[in-house]
């Protein structure tokens, strides 16, 4: 079973957080901090493999987790888990992520919040795997846009507003209005590096 | 097909950017509360916030959730948003419950009224909503609420696929809070066969449920085997092709074969040869794949690969039952442990854990042993170095130890704090294990101090110093060692410590060699002497009176050590009792009373008796904790005799042969006789304390003066009346601690603890001037029996053989185990079970007091049973090693009369008439 998913910055900002067994918030604060530090210090050539923060179970629980450009996807598990199974697991969550944000950064994730719980949550529910059927889970997520598009547009917030909003984000990072022509093939992505001047923000 | 609309949140994103800019905590802190006024100030007002507003506030307050800041209202509107007609509205009320509501809130009652409306949903959209909500929740009190709907969604006909999915994963997440939640029956058959599932996605989901069902109750879901079987069957033998999209990088449907080999791990290997056969094609396709070319580079097709890979070996381990499978997946983790992906080379360490434990492939896995120990050396990651160092522990035997434990050694000077402790503990128990020889056992350890001192926990240094005690052969060379590595310009204070020992016990085997002549020992030791903590400056001290005894001959130099200020006059009191006292024995006593004093230790005993010495009596229709021992204690009893110039060296010896109050069979059976193996002092941890008991009795003289001495005195002989003792016994039926038997010279104190049938009785001797000398007395209770062992005490006292007859205070009673139940079941029972006892109160008949003795007693008080309250009511289980008594009390008193009636009930007769006799000397 799935305990907990955390994606936290290179800096340890918590961009998601999702836990599948109750903690109070608190201790919730906690374990992404310990997370953070066990994760952090390890080199990105090594296992993705570690055994849990002491917090979270000891021991019987591993944390797996995939580091991409700006980003740690951070899953802890028990032994019930399939290790490569849930590097399998965080690489759909984040080419789906990819797909429905055209070249996903680390803002779409602050920007887009209840976007992401919404991918996720189709994914993964109850700490189980819901699906792991890419193209399954995007038609979930499209027809979930329906339903909002039929909704009618109630925003009064433009594009071009929203970028003056953000003046020092660059067009790309807030890829607000995306191309409708996708290219087909998979990438294995990376995730664009944000200029310099985005980076050393702190959130 | 970009999934997000084209448009942001204006006031979202301005709100993020200013703390972003925040240059402090303190600033931010600012900016989040400003916000929130702001939020609850649009939440309370107006009621005309729009959806736009309602999703703008909302992921504000996630947004200010995710920094760490407590949310406390929002509730209520994110409650009212879940019964709106919008979609997105619906959403991000249900978003908001499932991150910021936890399963006590009082909202639960609130929100289930609109989850069961979505639930009835004809949009599966809303109704997966709703069960997200459920499984995210996941209380009992939604278990209740939908313990009936879940299950039906999820095997009618009518469930749209995506639904069928999330209903399995949700009625899972509530199973695991209610067990009762899924109905058996028919309805076991409906959920296995959610395996035959045309939607992969349903099978991957019920897949998931039925491992947690099976789980909880394996034999009413057998027959999800085959079913299982057939699917991973053809998944296996598909071509990719087949399967469209749950081919995952040209790997069919990895996921869904992970998870069924997972659930075939809770069984045993199929007993249909025809289900068997299939399921072992499977593993042999599954490992042929493993061998054929990648079909893509991409490490995502690997990964997904190997996932199967991986799952497919360790259900081939787990049924170890297939030499030939066993073997093949030995040697293909044996191609992974150098594999250039790292998470690979984990993995298959992990496994070959497993498979060292197997018979089959034990020696299959040490031919590994090289690699294995090259990862230990060149592994960058100590995720990786661990799983090297638990493989080599698993996979060592007698054959290869001195190899395994020389590199763990090696690998422990450079390895990771994190994982020393661990290490040290394992070198510890492979040397002990497998030496054959314990020269090199001793080395081991020595090392061990020397390399990782820091990580060298107690119990390691104690057991070298057991070992080094209990092998003549090894005392010389440990002797020798420890010298040696005393030399070392810094060392650790452990090696200390248990150079300190070895040296006062075993010095003199090395003394010959004018390179390790006593004076040079003991400068060798001196010279850490300021180094050192308290504890181990005392145990050197200890070392120190030690050499008076082995080598008279620096015995003024040792005297100086001891008179020094910093000894004689330290801040711990510890170190200024034992330099005063060590002095003024060497300088009193004569070097045959200091010679027994300072005899060499006896050998401890061995560790497993002195765990669990379990005290057997072979037969006999009455079984008792039947203990003969001879425990030599060095002891001293407080003497003031006119001779006090020559203190004495007095023995206090426990011995307790068999009484005729127990009628013991087979008496002069040779089992019985030492079956406690207590011929050794005290537990092993106070060897330095009962030194210093020793010691302090010794001197007691010395300080205390005459006055202890009047009237057992010297001239009076032979056995102390037990009359004092009798009281004192009675006692101990209600209580566990306490003093047994005490007068003049001596005070006997009783500490015992007792679970089920074992039981353990600390026996401590003393005057009154010393620390106790303590016995440990494990017992069984083997059956029901009357009366107490004896326990015969004798020692010395003033050159006067004593003697005390007295019982140890184990009655059959302390084996109970309170036992709870409500009156109908009392009842009942006690109409089977009786022993009857009328007697009068000799003690005021105080409600408390019963209470207290009751509780003692060691039953369960259960109250509000008997009709009438003046009643008492208990019951309890008596455990014994051959079954299980079951006993029932009820106790009325008679105030009037001052009387009591005691009944006891119990399966066996002869128990309840014992625990009657016991129980009605207490009131």
């Amino acid at each position: 079973m799935i305990k907990a998913i955390l994606v936290f910055n290179n800096h340890g900002k918590p961009r998601l957080t999702k836990f599948y067994q109750y903690f109070n918030e608190e201790m919730q604060q906690q374990i992404i901090k310990e997370t953070f530090q066990l994760v952090s210090k390890r080199d990105d050539n090594v296992c993705n493999f570690l055994e849990g923060g002491s917090l979270i179970g000891g021991a019987d629980y591993k944390l797996i987790y995939r580091h991409y450009a700006t980003l740690y996807f951070v899953f802890c598990v028990d032994s019930s888990e399939s290790e490569l199974g849930i590097l399998d697991l965080i690489q759909v969550f984040v080419e789906t992520l990819d797909k429905c944000f055209e070249n996903v950064c680390e803002l779409d994730l602050i920007f887009h919040v209840d976007k992401v719980h919404y991918i996720l949550n189709e994914l993964v529910m109850g700490g189980m795997v819901l699906e792991t059927n890419m193209t399954e889970i995007i038609t979930r997520i499209e027809d979930q846009n329906k339903l909002e598009k039929q909704e009618g547009p109630y925003n009064s917030a433009s594009p071009s507003s929203l970028r003056a909003g953000l003046a020092a984000a660059p067009a790309r990072a807030v890829s607000a209005v995306k191309s409708m022509n996708l290219p087909q093939q998979i990438k294995d992505i990376k995730l664009p590096d944000l200029p310099a001047a985005i980076k050393d923000l702190k959130f | 097909m970009p999934a997000v609309r084209g448009d942001g949140m204006r006031g979202l994103a301005v709100f993020i950017s200013d703390i972003r800019n925040c240059k402090s905590k303190e600033a931010e802190v600012k900016r989040i509360n400003k916000e929130l006024a702001n939020i609850r100030s649009k939440f309370k007002g107006d009621k005309t916030l729009d959806g736009y507003q309602k999703k703008k506030y909302v992921c504000k307050l996630l947004f200010i959730f995710l920094l760490g800041h407590d949310i406390d209202f929002g509730h209520m509107e994110a409650v009212n948003l879940l019964s709106s007609n919008k979609y997105t509205e619906k959403q991000i009320g249900y978003l908001f419950i499932s991150v910021l509501v936890n399963t006590n809130s009082d909202l639960i009652k609130l929100i289930v009224q609109s989850i069961k409306n979505d639930l009835g949903s004809r949009n599966p959209v809303h109704v997966n909503l709703a069960l997200q909500c459920i499984a995210n929740i996941g209380s009992k009190e939604m278990a209740d609420a939908f313990g009936t709907d879940i299950p039906k969604l999820l095997v009618s006909g009518e469930t749209m696929d995506v639904v069928k999915q999330s209903a399995a994963l949700c009625l899972l997440r509530l199973f695991r809070t209610t067990q009762e939640i899924i109905p058996g029956g028919e309805w076991t058959s409906r959920i296995i066969h959610l395996l035959n599932d045309q939607h992969m996605g349903v099978v991957t989901a019920a897949c998931s449920l039925i491992e947690a069902l099976v789980k909880k109750n394996p034999d009413e879901y057998k027959g999800c085997v085959s079913l299982a079987v057939s699917r991973l069957s053809r998944i296996v033998t598909a071509s990719y092709t087949d399967l469209q999209d749950y081919t995952y990088y040209f790997v069919p449907a990895p996921w869904l074969s992970v998870k069924l080999l997972r659930l075939l791990q809770h069984y045993p290997p199929p007993e249909d040869p025809g289900v068997r056969g299939r399921l072992n094609e499977c593993l042999d396709t599954i490992l042929n794949k493993a061998q054929e070319p990648p079909k893509s580079k991409k490490v995502q097709h690997s990964n997904a690969k190997n996932a199967v890979l991986f799952e497919a070996i360790s259900i081939i381990i787990h049924s170890d039952s297939e030499p030939n499978l066993l073997v093949r997946a030995c040697n293909q983790l044996g191609q992974f442990l150098s594999h250039r992906e790292t998470n690979l080379r984990y993995l298959a360490l992990e496994t070959m854990c497993l498979l060292a434990t197997s018979e089959f492939s034990h020696e299959a896995v040490k031919k590994h042993q090289e690699t294995v120990i090259n990862a230990l050396k060149t592994e960058r990651d100590v995720s990786v170095r661990q799983r090297a160092v638990d493989l080599l522990y698993a996979m060592c035997d007698r054959s290869n130890a001195e190899e395994i434990v020389q590199e763990m050694l090696n690998y422990l000077e450079t390895a990771d704090y994190s994982i020393r402790e661990e290490m040290v503990l394992k070198v510890a128990i492979l040397a002990e294990k497998y030496a054959q020889d314990y020269t090199w056992y001793v080395d081991v350890i020595l090392n061990l101090i020397r390399i990782a001192g820091d990580y060298v926990s107690e119990e390691v240094w104690y057991r070298v110093i057991q070992i080094v005690v209990n092998r003549e052969d090894v005392q010389g060379y440990a002797a020798k060692t420890v010298f040696e590595a005393l030399q070392a310009p810094a060392c650790h204070e452990n090696m200390v410590k248990v150079g300190g020992y070895i040296l006062g016990e075993f010095g003199n085997l090395i003394a010959g060699d004018s390179r390790s002549a006593p004076v040079v020992q003991f400068q060798l030791l001196h010279s850490k002497y300021h180094l050192c903590s308290a504890a181990t400056r005392a145990l050197l001290l200890t070392t120190y009176i030690k050499f008076i005894n082995l080598f008279p001959e620096i015995k003024s130099q040792i005297q100086d050590v001891l008179k020094s200020n910093s000894n004689l006059r330290s801040s711990d009191a510890e170190l200024q009792q034992r330099a005063s006292e060590y002095l003024h024995l060497s300088v009193t006593t004569t070097t045959d009373v200091l010679a027994t004093v300072l005899e060499e230790m006896p050998p401890f005993t061995e560790k497993e008796s002195s765990i669990l010495a379990v005290l057997k009596k072979k037969s006999g229709r009455m079984s008792a904790q039947e203990a003969q021992r001879e425990a030599r204690v060095q002891a001293r009893e407080g003497n003031a005799a006119p001779a006090a110039e020559k203190a004495q060296n007095a023995q206090l010896k426990t011995k307790s042969p068999s009484n005729a109050a127990f009628p013991i069979p087979q008496l002069n059976n040779s089992t019985s006789a030492d079956l406690l193996g207590l011929s050794t002092p005290p537990a092993t941890q106070n060897n330095t304390q009962s030194n210093t008991g020793v010691l302090v009795d010794v001197l007691g003289d010395l300080y205390g003066g005459g006055g202890t001495n009047t009237h057992n005195g010297t001239s009076a002989p032979a056995t102390i009346s037990m009359s004092g003792a009798t009281d004192n016994i009675k006692k101990f039926v209600c209580k566990n601690n306490g003093v047994l038997y005490e007068n003049d010279i001596i005070q006997i104190g009783i500490k015992s603890e007792f679970r089920q049938n074992l039981g353990r009785v600390g026996v401590f001797y003393g005057n009154k001037t010393s620390m106790p000398l303590q016995q440990l007395v494990n017992c069984e209770c083997v059956e029901d029996f009357n009366g107490l062992p004896d326990l015969s005490v004798s020692f010395t006292y003033g050159n006067v053989p004593q003697r005390l007859a007295l019982h140890l205070p184990l009655s059959c009673n302390k084996f109970f185990e309170p036992t709870d139940m409500n009156g109908e079941s009392f009842f009942a029972r006690w109409k089977n079970l009786k022993a009857q006892k009328i007697f009068k109160a000799t003690g005021p008949m105080e409600n408390a007091s019963i209470k207290t003795k009751l509780l003692g007693f060691g039953m369960q008080l259960l109250e509000g049973i008997d009709p009438n309250p003046e009643n008492y009511v208990c019951a309890a289980i008596i455990h014994t090693r051959t079954q299980q008594i079951g006993c029932l009390l009820r106790l009325e008193p008679n105030r009037q009369a001052e009387m009591y009636r005691l009944t006891i009930r119990a399966s066996k007769e002869s128990t309840a008439q014992i625990l009657a006799d016991l129980l009605a000397e207490q009131f």
